[in-house]
């Protein structure tokens, strides 16, 4: 009999014990500092730390917003908050994996004596950037400047590609890739922290009848662009212990580079790299896969889904969408799957997207997920990747029984 | 004030070691790196052979022929710069050669795309010099 958990690590070195979280709207009078005061403080009161306890500070990129970039490197942040016990402040850029790296530095900084306790937040306002300068931002993100911007990609072209290559070689049809769309929008359902909270799910006829923007892209699998914010703070496994509070424990972690270019990333390498990285971190928390109670997936785009559930082991080869079309995926389904509904359930706020799935795993192991907790969750599979994909990171989490 | 959006078609940021290709379009030669040591085929081009790190590169002719790995046609929500090409092919093209390109696919109607079709490369001029679109290789009435 596998007996579960019974080899885990169950605490390894770090673990959260305080998240604080703006809703996702379209806010433009809601400014990044008003939203960087509210997700902080919010975190910082829920881990039951003074604000002077914490030492150490890591922001998350904050994507096509250079001015808000330079003002949280360059240290405003522990200055305009008094947070007067801060030794350090930096900011982390690997696109949507920042969340993750966010998370490595923190835990450097921790295990190396520099910091006992570190703030991570992430901040996002689209809604004042000017439209050409974010269409501008994103076309060149994640592109090869010389061998494919001149063709005219964009973020929803490289999905496509993605995704007509999956079909074909699938068979999976054009109403079991729509569902997903249904699936991740039935979690933000539940999800007060979503801007579409209360909103029922667009059904597959809705998400197909809306505008083809890409083959085989229609504008409801492509992502709203939202304002957000998170915090978490981060601490020693040994002093979450000690605080006796619900805390997310880092249990193990696998990572893969994949290629900076759309057209150099071999799809095979990709698969592969997903699986082998939940493999790596799931024998390294001293789990098998039969324990991962939560597979909270980050990979923004839901056409990108299938393939996930698919290297990931929970659906079999080839019958990823069919899972997201059974609605075992979905709110009320029999597997625990990206319960904001990742980019597609809480809108696209760049980077944040990855720090607000990390917030949300910590919310499933604190068991303060509301309607949307899922039962007796004890371990949790968190990935983020970046750029247009460049690379996948997965860490496992824990609640430290 | 809406600033007024770029809509210059931009040109490939060429590199020093990538002249060459660029240059051959020009001339209507499709160039594919080529290692002088290991031999490795190589896309992107590089200073330095990927495989073996040998600066020893040169260029084979492509005999400018591939199929389609993957598309997408887009119908909306690209740069302004490229709204006026509206509807457009962006593929995935494997030359012969055994290098993987992205390019566009023209010269049919976008819903005759299919992955596999066989594909031929046909030039687009851009500013002094032509980027490498493809087209389906007429086939021979029966």
């Amino acid at each position: 009999m596998h007996i579960r958990g019974a080899r885990a690590k169950l605490v390894g070195d770090i673990a959260i014990i305080g998240i604080g979280e703006v809703p996702t709207a379209r806010l433009p009078e809601r400014t990044p500092w008003d939203i960087v005061y509210e997700t902080c403080v919010e975190a910082i009161r829920d881990s039951g730390l003074g604000k002077d306890e914490i030492q150490g500070v890591v922001s998350l990129v904050p994507v096509a917003q250079p001015t808000l970039a330079n003002e949280l490197a360059f240290g405003q942040l522990p200055e305009r908050l008094g947070l007067k016990g801060v030794r350090d402040s930096a900011m982390v850029n690997a696109g949507g994996a920042s969340s993750s790296n966010a998370v490595r530095l923190a835990e450097q900084w921790i295990t190396s004596g520099v910091a006992d306790s570190v703030l991570i937040q992430h901040v996002t306002v689209h809604s004042t950037i000017p439209v050409a300068e974010q269409i501008d931002a994103f076309a060149r993100a994640g592109v090869d400047m010389q061998w494919e911007y001149p063709f005219g990609p964009t973020y929803n072209i490289i999905m496509g590609l993605i995704a007509a290559r999956y079909m074909y070689e699938t068979g999976a049809t054009a109403e079991e890739m729509a569902s997903v769309v249904t699936a991740l929008r039935s979690w933000a359902e539940h999800d007060p922290h979503s801007l579409f909270y209360g909103r029922p799910p667009p059904s597959v006829e809705q998400v197909l009848g809306s505008e083809m923007i890409n083959t085989p892209l229609h504008k409801r699998e492509s992502n709203v662009l939202a304002d957000g914010g998170a915090a978490l703070v981060v601490v020693s496994a040994q002093r979450a212990r000690e605080l006796g509070v619900p805390a997310a424990f880092k249990l193990g972690e696998s990572a893969r580079y994949f290629s900076g270019t759309c057209v150099g990333r071999d799809f095979q390498q990709f698969n592969d790299g997903m699986r082998v990285t939940a493999q790596e971190a799931i024998a390294r928390s001293g789990l098998s896969r039969e324990d991962i109670d939560l597979w909270n997936v980050y990979i923004a785009y839901p056409l990108a889904h299938p393939l996930m559930a698919e290297s990931l082991g929970v659906a079999p080869p080839g019958e990823g969408a069919r899972y997201f079309a059974e609605g075992r995926m979905s709110f009320g389904g029999d597997i625990a799957w990206s319960t904001i509904g990742d980019a597609p359930g809480r809108g696209h706020t760049g980077s944040g997207v990855g720090a607000a799935c990390l917030v949300e795993t910590a919310r499933q192991l604190m068991g303060r997920a509301g309607k949307r907790q899922v039962p007796d969750c004890r371990f949790a599979y968190q990935n983020s990747t970046g750029g247009s994909g460049f690379n996948n990171i997965v860490t496992i989490w824990g609640r430290g029984e | 004030m809406t600033a007024q959006p770029d809509l210059t078609k931009p040109l490939p940021e060429v590199q020093p070691w990538t002249e060459a290709f660029w240059e051959g379009t020009r001339h209507g030669r499709l160039l594919v790196q080529a290692c002088n040591r290991c031999q490795a085929r190589i896309f992107v081009p590089r200073k330095l052979c990927p495989e073996c790190w040998s600066p020893d590169l040169g260029w084979i002719e492509s005999a400018g022929r591939g199929t389609v790995f993957t598309f997408s046609t887009a119908y909306s929500m690209v740069e302004p710069r490229f709204t006026d090409e509206l509807p457009y092919t962006i593929a995935y093209v494997n030359l012969a050669e055994g290098i993987r390109i992205m390019t566009r696919i023209v010269g049919c109607d976008p819903a005759d795309v299919a992955i596999g079709m066989e594909v031929e490369v046909v030039w687009h001029p851009r500013g002094d010099l032509q980027l490498p679109y493809f087209r389906p290789i007429a086939r021979d009435d029966p």
